[in-house]
């Protein structure tokens, strides 16, 4: 169960305030796939990351009792100068794994990712498509309640999705994932329910398909 | 996942950012790693041959080259963890996706390196030391390593508290650099303030790195003392700005995340 409570986020801009949200309240019920739909800049990224406990609300609260993944974007959380496996190694070691593990997990990543030579590179040196399937690949070799997806299984040529999709299915067996995406067929196939940003407000659907039904009204009455 | 206790967390975020560092430090620049090592033998020979040219051999009833290898080290320690920790957030901003990294850790995990850094470069000073026969007898030397211990809490204090205005105010950290040169002629690191006219002394005693100085020196060799020291003083600066930094720092830290 994730809760906000009475939660309001803004950026100040030039023209003042621009609200993501507004004195929101509302209780998103556990065990489900939730897709995340919204206009851009409605403010998809910056809720995934308030959940990630990256960015916090001007008022109000989030609560949650379960476990986030990082926001898993393109290629964000990695230091350039490093190789990709010290990366892997980095994120390992901070979420306390043993040595053996990180070994195995590092085999795991460099199999996955499909990098090559490029695993031993500074990650300068990657495409954001690279990147974005270190990141993907590294996530996958963590265990969490809820991934916070944002766009990354747009990764790739359409090989590398087809086998990431696959490996998010498997995954999501035992873990459930936030996932924002522009792409309806991604959501229809790996979200239960469905939420909707737009104009400060959050709205909740227990069936991605009325989620998918409402965004498209917004995008036509927005023409 | 299994729950990790925050104590846990917080040593395995440490251990990660530290090998992170002192891996970067070795594989990234190795220039800079050269002159990390050879910087403190370099200002020691120079300042030993200035010495030499203007005053002579003769003069001190102390090793002046000791004298000098322990005030670099010591002063050494206190820019860099200065300058590592202005830079920190910024220079570690996309870690901060991963929740369990918070700002502050960055910066500890930073003066841990200069701390590890500064002890390789003790070790090998003295094993100069040992080779070529310099003065190793040290007075008092829980009080050094006290002297030390403390230097590195306050650089912290120090560091925290202008990291947090410099994420802010970006022309403080400019400043900064610009000050510390200063400060390395007004800290007693090449002379003791027994050496200066009294005058100036009073003026010098403001400056609270000088205290440190001379604590440090005070106690390491056998004809010097600590009798200009203000322990109180140092004790007021340092919890002044332990205590201002981490405020300003707990109030900014969300905004400091999310940068």
């Amino acid at each position: 169960m994730i809760t906000l409570n009475n939660v309001t986020k803004y950026f100040h801009t030039k023209q003042g305030r621009n609200y993501i949200l507004k004195d929101m309240s509302i209780t998103i019920p556990s065990e489900t796939n939730i897709g995340i739909l919204g206009r851009n800049g409605a403010g998809k990224s910056t809720i995934m990351r308030m959940l990630g406990h990256i960015e916090f609300p001007n008022k109000g609260s989030i609560t949650s009792d379960h476990t986030f993944s990082w926001p898993l974007g393109l290629g964000g959380g990695f230091v350039g100068k490093m190789t990709g496996k010290a990366n892997v190694r980095f994120v390992c070691r901070l979420y306390g794994r043993s040595e053996k593990q990180i070994n195995e997990i590092i085999a795991f990543v460099k199999d996955f990712s499909e990098l090559g030579n490029y695993f031993d590179m500074p990650i300068e040196t990657y495409s954001s498509g690279m990147k974005g399937r270190l990141s993907f690949g590294l996530s996958l070799a963590f265990d969490f309640d809820y991934m916070l997806i944002d766009e990354t299984l747009s990764v790739g040529d359409a090989r590398f999705r087809k086998k990431s999709k696959e490996a998010l299915m498997q995954k999501i067996e035992h873990c459930h994932v936030l996932l924002v995406s522009h792409d309806m067929g991604t959501l229809k196939d790996i979200c239960d329910a469905g939420i909707v940003v737009n104009q400060g407000q959050m709205y909740y659907y227990n069936d991605i398909n009325d989620a998918i039904t409402e965004y498209e009204n917004i995008n036509k009455k927005a023409g | 996942m299994i729950a990790r206790k925050p104590l846990q967390i917080f040593l395995a975020v440490q251990k990660a950012l530290f090998l992170r560092e002192l891996g970067m430090r070795f594989s990234v620049s190795k220039s800079g790693l050269f002159w990390t090592f050879f910087e403190p033998f370099m200002q020691v020979l120079v300042m030993v041959l200035i010495k030499v040219v203007l005053f002579g051999k003769a003069g001190d009833n102390f090793d002046f080259a000791a004298f000098l290898a322990l005030n670099f080290t010591a002063y050494n320690m206190f820019r860099n963890i200065l300058t590592k920790s202005m830079g920190s957030f910024t220079a570690n901003k996309g870690l901060f996706v991963y929740k369990q990294v918070k700002p502050i850790d960055t910066i500890i995990a930073r003066v841990m390196v200069e701390v590890f850094i500064t002890g390789i470069i003790i070790l090998s000073f003295i094993a100069i030391g040992i080779y070529f026969d310099f003065d190793l007898n040290i007075q008092n030397l829980p009080m050094v390593a006290f002297g030390f211990v403390w230097l590195v809490l306050f650089s912290f204090a120090l560091g925290l508290f202008i990291a947090v205005s410099n994420t802010f105010y970006p022309s403080i950290g400019r400043s900064i650099n610009v000050i510390m040169t200063f400060i390395m002629f007004g800290s007693a690191v090449f002379y003791t303030i027994e050496m200066i006219p009294t005058q100036i002394q009073t003026l010098l005693l403001y400056n609270p790195l000088t205290h440190f100085m001379e604590m440090i020196h005070g106690h390491y060799f056998l004809v010097l003392d600590d009798r200009f020291v203000d322990y109180h003083y140092m004790l007021l600066w340092t919890l002044t700005l332990l205590y201002t930094g981490l405020w300003f720092y707990r109030r900014l830290e969300e905004r400091i995340i999310s940068l």
